[in-house]
């Protein structure tokens, strides 16, 4: 089950530097209101105690799974059917000397990403995925993948894989995307 | 010297001598002027161009006349650039982002104007930032009567740039959370979609902003409308599509009203998409899927057979739908599978589509003739000169 403490610690390690740079300037209410649900929604399995108590229990049956769901593999992340990559859209990092939740030499992992809820096919459970973009270097050639799994449309950013999540990094160049483990998002 | 060269230089000599002789024997040839190398202008935009952004792997804006299938001119767009045409056809509108140093040092957000005939830079209106996305055709919109810019800006807070295109000077920042994608909203501001299901209304006087919402009638993630939407000025509507299908039209004004949706699968006699997976069926998809031509109402959308969240995959076949009887009227099949698509608002209507490759095609709506084929035409969004 994810925990409130859980999606904080998500919440911290995704937007701690970012969150610093505000402090200074609005109150934590402003602050709030502004980033929204940006950096923790996960709107499939909802992750607030209320919702989640309202939420009927997620289907697990593969009559509920995606395409993608259905055809993923745990052995291989340099390739685009990996699970954690359900929503993942640029180079994989783990094809352009990076790792699954490692920038490549010189780059910096983004502070703030979008995010995906992928199910693995070993344990059939639903998980909660950051998409952190490296930045700093040109667009790795590697491993190009675009899948669309709960992906959305701009006004539901935090879900959708277009935008460059290069925030609160020296360079806005984007280099990969990495696919960082969150938590069980059920 | 070696033997060989000196041959070789022997006959190259020998060549010169005769080709002289030659020359001595005939009468000299008609004085030939000079040539000085100047550049071209362009007219204002014409109805029949098609502007085509390179996408990601190609900077510029092409431009291409519908008719011939000839480039007229590149407007200069780089990566994650908007482009936006002046309604009254005087200038190319660029919102972009640089750094000093290429990709590290200061970061400048602006708006470059260009002339239209000149395709020279005129300006640059500066800007507090903006969104890095690309492919967007409506993060950057301007006020139909071509005075006012609205910039989308993400950082990752939620905002919209206000710039006085005729004074070329940036207005204000309004801050409006949960929201994007922007639709000209004359008299008023801008309206956008939101993430809570509702259109939002901006009423911008000055540097003061007032916003206002309709009641939610959409579901912004588990069936989103695709945030390249199109927008009739004339009618001052807005026409929407959802991943699964559901056409919504919006009447845009100071309290905007929106339609009871249909489906696009059952305008054409299917049954209408599902969010379910496993449902395999026509779905709309692409990064641009939907044109529409607006004096006669009728929406072209890409289409392509497959499950739910498969809203980015290109279309095999392009579907006609008349709005005002809700049904669709001509599936076309295309020869290959095509990503983004426009239409001219001529009276006999061009379509341009392309592919991921950034290949296009110039078909003839009422026929669906391929007129012209265009090898490289670029990958990205496709924009057309108001109506």
């Amino acid at each position: 089950m994810h925990s409130k403490g859980q999606v904080m610690m998500g919440f911290d390690a995704m937007g701690e530097k970012l969150l610093r740079r505000f402090a200074g300037g609005s109150s934590r209410r402003s602050l709030l209101s502004r980033l929204g649900a940006a950096l923790v929604a996960a709107p499939v399995f909802p992750l607030l105690p209320v919702s989640r108590a309202e939420a009927a229990k997620p289907d697990r049956s593969p009559e509920a799974k995606t395409a993608f769901a259905r055809s993923a593999q745990t052995k291989d992340d340099g390739k685009c059917d990996y699970w954690r990559y359900c929503a993942i859209d640029g180079a994989l990092c783990t094809c352009c000397g990076g790792g699954i939740h490692s920038c490549p030499p010189g780059s910096e992992p983004s502070p703030v990403s979008w995010v995906g809820t992928c199910i693995n096919p070993d344990d059939g459970k639903a998980y909660l995925i950051a998409y952190r973009d490296c930045c700093g270097k040109p667009t790795c050639g590697q491993c190009f993948c675009d899948n669309t799994d709960r992906e959305t449309q701009l006004y539901v950013p935090q879900l959708n894989n277009d935008v460059i999540w290069c925030f609160g990094t020296s360079s806005m160049d984007y280099h990969c995307s990495t696919a960082v483990m969150v938590g069980a998002a059920s | 010297m070696s033997r060989t060269v000196r041959s070789i230089f022997a006959a190259g000599l020998a060549i010169v001598f005769a080709t002289a002789a030659a020359a001595a024997q005939t009468p000299p040839p008609a004085e030939v002027e000079a040539e000085i190398s100047d550049t071209m202008t362009l007219p204002s935009p014409v109805p029949t161009w098609f502007f085509v952004d390179g996408g990601w792997d190609m900077p510029g804006t092409s431009i291409f006349d519908g008719e011939t299938g000839k480039m007229k001119g590149m407007v200069e767009t780089r990566r994650l650039a908007d482009m936006a045409i002046d309604p009254n056809g005087r200038y190319y509108y660029v919102s972009e982002t640089i750094w000093s140093k290429v990709d590290r040092g200061t970061r400048q957000d602006m708006v470059s104007v260009y002339d239209s005939k000149t395709l020279n830079l005129v300006t640059e209106i500066a800007l507090p930032g903006r969104i890095l996305i690309g492919s967007r055709k409506n993060n950057f919109i301007v006020s139909d009567d071509g005075r006012f810019g609205y910039i989308y800006d993400f950082s990752p807070t939620s905002a919209v740039n206000v710039v006085d295109l005729s004074k070329r000077k940036f207005v204000t920042a309004v801050e409006l959370p949960g929201c994007a994608s922007l639709i000209p909203n004359p008299g008023v501001g801008f309206s956008a979609l939101c993430s809570d299901g509702s259109l939002a209304t901006v009423a911008v006087r000055g540097a003061k902003a007032d916003i206002t919402h309709t009641a939610p009638f959409f579901a912004a993630s588990d069936d989103p409308i695709f945030d390249n939407f199109a927008y009739d000025r004339a009618k001052k509507e807005s026409v929407f599509l959802t991943y699964t299908g559901q056409i919504y039209t919006a009447k845009i004004g100071p309290t905007p009203t929106v339609s009871a949706p249909f489906s696009i699968q059952a305008a054409a006699g299917i049954r209408p998409g599902e969010t379910k997976p496993l449902e395999l069926n026509w779905y709309p998809g692409g990064r641009q899927p939907l044109a529409l031509h607006r004096a006669t109402g009728q929406l072209f959308v890409l289409m392509h057979m497959g499950e739910y969240w498969s809203h980015k995959a290109s279309g095999s076949e392009l579907w006609q739908v008349d709005l005002a009887t809700q049904k669709v009227v001509k599936r076309f099949v295309l020869k290959e599978a095509m990503n983004n698509v426009e239409v001219t608002q001529t009276d006999k209507p061009l379509l341009f589509l392309n592919d991921e490759k950034g290949d296009g095609v110039i078909l003839d709506a009422a026929t669906g003739e391929e007129k012209h084929k265009i090898e490289n035409a670029g990958g990205g969004i496709i924009s057309v000169p108001a109506s």
